[in-house]
């Protein structure tokens, strides 16, 4: 275990969960930039949805870029 | 479109941790070209170890080079005889490649509805590809984002019970410069996600 800051219990599970998350830097400014070009992103795409297989379509495209990856 | 609404939705500290995750298999899947080296140089430090880890991550990135860094990609996962590591979950498990572990996860992922894409080499518990698991369960691009609980029984079954490990060896391994970085980012981020699941009990 690394020595981050322990988890405050105080709450409900969830917003205890999500008082944790913010205090270990997960939403620092730097993690705004964490996000990785979508050219490298569609390097690394080894996965895809089984059914309809939309494997690489403009779907999964247009859901990156809304997520902003 | 249901992948639309569901990342609308999505708390900002998820969206986070979808990138986090994002990144990580980005960076094990293959070396970084240098549009994300020169973005990871911009990374600033402050003062929580995932912020020390990202500090180290980005003076590792500036003292990189596309090459060098590829060539260190492959050292480590490649190499002529195989890399110094195997990112496998299946070879940390059991100490061979393709054994239960990976049918295990692949269950899960014919239940989630994901496949590997086609023509893709690298089995499914191929460390880039659990977090590119990870990223889409959390943000839904597979379908829709998977319920916290949900999510922690995939992270404990098919993430914690190695990864934390792998990372560890990468941060340690001979060839490991910019690489050694990752590893930390990883090791520090996985135990954050560890401690955050565990507050869900």
């Amino acid at each position: 275990m690394t020595d981050t800051p322990a988890p405050d219990n105080s709450a409900t599970p969830a917003l205890g969960r999500r008082a944790f998350l913010r205090s270990v830097g997960l939403t620092a400014g730097a993690a705004t930039v964490v996000g990785t070009s979508r050219e490298a992103e569609s390097k690394a795409r080894t996965l895809s949805q089984t059914g309809e297989g939309y494997h690489e379509t403009e779907h999964v495209r247009r859901a990156y870029e809304a997520a902003a990856f | 479109m249901q992948t639309k609404s569901a990342q609308a939705a999505l708390a900002e500290e998820d969206f986070l941790r979808a990138r986090f995750y994002g990144l990580l298999a980005t960076l094990l899947a293959s070396a970084p070209p240098v549009e994300l080296l020169a973005r990871l140089g911009g990374l600033k430090e402050d003062a929580t170890p995932l912020g020390a880890a990202l500090g180290q991550l980005a003076a590792a990135a500036r003292a990189a080079d596309p090459q060098t860094v590829g060539d260190e990609f492959d050292a480590l996962f490649i190499g002529v005889t195989g890399g110094e590591l195997v990112p496998y979950g299946s070879w940390y498990l059991t100490g061979f490649l393709h054994e239960k572990p990976l049918a295990l996860l692949r269950d899960d992922l014919a239940r989630l509805g994901v496949e590997r894409s086609p023509g893709v080499a690298e089995s499914e518990d191929h460390a880039a590809s659990l977090f590119e698991t990870m990223q889409g369960l959390i943000t839904g691009l597979f379908d829709q984002a998977l319920p916290l609980a949900e999510q922690k029984a995939f992270f404990a079954t098919h993430i914690q019970c190695w990864a934390p490990r792998f990372f560890s060896d990468l941060e340690k391994a001979p060839s490991a410069r910019f690489y050694g970085a990752v590893g930390t980012v990883g090791r520090v981020f996985l135990d954050i996600e560890a401690q955050a699941f565990a507050m869900l009990d």
